[in-house]
């Protein structure tokens, strides 16, 4: 007990780091987002060769799931895993090299993407040589997060730490197993597959399914089971839920790739396996998210007073809606509809946006004050800006994705009576324009809303006094 | 024995994957642990804050 007493030495500067990158990439990526958002909406915006949708878009999801994503995994992980071992993280040296090589790796990659250098694989574009860098920064990750683990004061490892774990060793075979590639030369970026055909295909929705389900939800879940907790000053409903939930995602999101590849060359078997285990995945989802809401039980005001409570909490929600409309899509009757349609890009963009934007801007706020020792945040006013323009910006962003899709599935399968298709293509694209000017307003609205977050952080970070006309509602929060 | 296992592989996977799963959900939620698994919950919010 004395040495669970005692105060480690924590490293936050490398949680400084990384704090500031996600910010930094977070804009960044939004950004991209909404250019292309408007390129969609207004063709003539492709200007020249390095600007064009086609490169920009993997420049796009790129920066947000792995430059800001990724950065958020990293502060967030190391800052929990230190504060639930009690235990300074190990290797300041290792983990600077983390820092320093995963922005070297995302600048690469990026580079590759705009200069036409990829290898067409969504999700997985970067090329051979950014592959293997990042198999080393992801080793040198996993090295330092275990050794943590291994020089932890407390006797259990706590459930977020088996979030994280999972999210780390998890990406890390998929990445290796989907980028097997071989180069035509050492000098040359140019390298083809291992895998070839259905293979391929099905190996690609493997790596590209499970990135959704061990990065964008294991590892910020693991941000839930830790942030939600401490910025409620509640633990997390039941303990023994989040172990079901581990050990439920872990079974089961590994069989759900399948559903992606629906009516394709890919034995009718293998559809059918991955539609059933998406849809049992519909349980620990709302399990979770159960779990992590419930949280509040008993304290639901703070839900009213603390707007990065309100940050974390939505996201759950978003959470819980969209893994209650995935499974829903990967039901095949319901995907010969969805499938190459804009629904799928609105159920990317609500758990996307809804979910791990939020829970990471939920973290960003909660972690920003503690690491440069502020008592609170520059403004709690403008946190409730951002979260309430953004929300606006992501529901006119999934609406119009919703309507868009569902439109145009329609569209495509609509005959006459001569057994002839009603509508051309063409004419598909040019009913679309208005929600994709709805879709492209949304994104400026979560823009202007990641840029309030900017200000407020660099306010919070040099120390400026808080406006008095936010001192009423900041003393509320912590009532 | 390594013959019989190979030629049902499936079958055998499947009720090992399950059986651990299950196994896992009973060492949870043992009535007689419930107290001692559920008091892991609180590690977040002990000591700390530096």
């Amino acid at each position: 007990m004395n040495m669970l007493a005692e105060k480690p030495n924590y490293n936050d500067d490398i949680v400084k780091l990384f704090t500031i990158a996600s910010v930094f990439w977070g804009v960044v990526g939004f950004a991209v987002g909404v250019f292309i958002a408007l390129q969609m909406a207004y063709p003539a915006l492709n200007f020249g060769e390095y600007l064009t949708f086609g490169r920009l878009r993997p420049l796009h999801t790129s920066a947000v799931i792995f430059a800001f994503g990724g950065n958020v995994l990293f502060a967030t992980s190391y800052y929990s895993v230190q504060r639930t071992c009690r235990t300074r993280l190990w290797g300041d040296g290792w983990s600077k090299f983390t820092f320093w090589g995963y922005q070297l790796f995302i600048v690469i990659a990026a580079l590759g993407y705009v200069t036409g250098v990829t290898q067409g694989k969504e999700y997985a574009e970067p090329e051979w040589y950014a592959d293997l860098w990042l198999t080393l920064v992801w080793v040198a990750y996993l090295i330092v997060f275990l050794m943590t683990l291994k020089n932890r004061k407390e006797p259990h490892i706590y459930v977020a730490n088996w979030f994280f774990l999972g999210f780390i060793v998890t990406v890390a075979v998929l990445h290796l197993v989907n980028n097997i590639s071989i180069p035509t030369s050492l000098l040359g970026a140019k390298s083809y597959p291992m895998w070839g055909g259905v293979q391929a295909a099905m190996i690609q929705w493997w790596y590209g399914h499970n990135a959704v389900g061990f990065f964008l939800t294991a590892g910020f879940l693991g941000i839930m089971y830790y942030f939600v907790p401490k910025r409620a000053g509640r633990p997390v409903y039941s303990y023994r839920l989040s172990i079901l939930h581990f050990w439920s995602l872990i079974f089961m999101y590994i069989w759900a790739g399948p559903h992606h590849l629906h009516y394709t060359a890919l034995p009718d078997w293998a559809q059918t396996l991955g539609m059933t285990f998406s849809i049992m995945l519909w349980m620990p989802s709302w399990g979770g998210m159960i779990n992590g809401m419930m949280t509040l039980s008993g304290a639901w005001h703070k839900l009213r007073e603390d707007p990065v409570l309100k940050f974390m909490i939505i996201s759950l929600a978003f959470y819980g809606m969209s893994t209650f409309e995935g499974p829903l899509m990967s039901i095949k009757e319901v995907n010969a509809l969805s499938h190459y349609t804009d629904w799928t890009i609105g159920h990317v963009h609500s758990g996307a946006l809804g979910w791990v934007a939020f829970i990471s801007f939920g973290a960003i706020y909660f972690l920003v004050p503690k690491l440069w020792g502020r008592k609170e945040l520059y403004s709690l006013k403008l946190v409730n800006t951002h979260l309430w323009i953004s929300t606006i910006g992501i529901v006119l962003y999934i609406a119009s994705m919703w309507v868009s899709g569902i439109m145009e599935g329609l569209m495509w399968r609509s005959y006459d009576s001569m057994g002839f298709l009603e509508y051309s293509f063409v004419e598909t694209v040019m009913a679309k324009h208005p929600l994709y000017l709805i879709r492209a307003l949304g994104g400026v609205l979560f823009l202007a809303g990641a840029f309030i977050m900017v200000y407020n952080v660099i306010k919070t970070i040099r120390g400026d006094a808080v406006p008095a006309s936010s001192l009423k509602s900041e003393e509320a929060a912590h009532a | 024995m390594i013959d019989w296992i190979s030629n049902n592989a499936g079958m055998t996977g499947l009720l090992f994957f399950f059986g651990t799963f299950c196994g896992i959900v009973y060492w949870a939620f043992r009535p007689s642990q419930k107290t001692v698994i559920e008091n892991h919950k609180f590690i977040p919010l002990e000591g700390d804050d530096a």
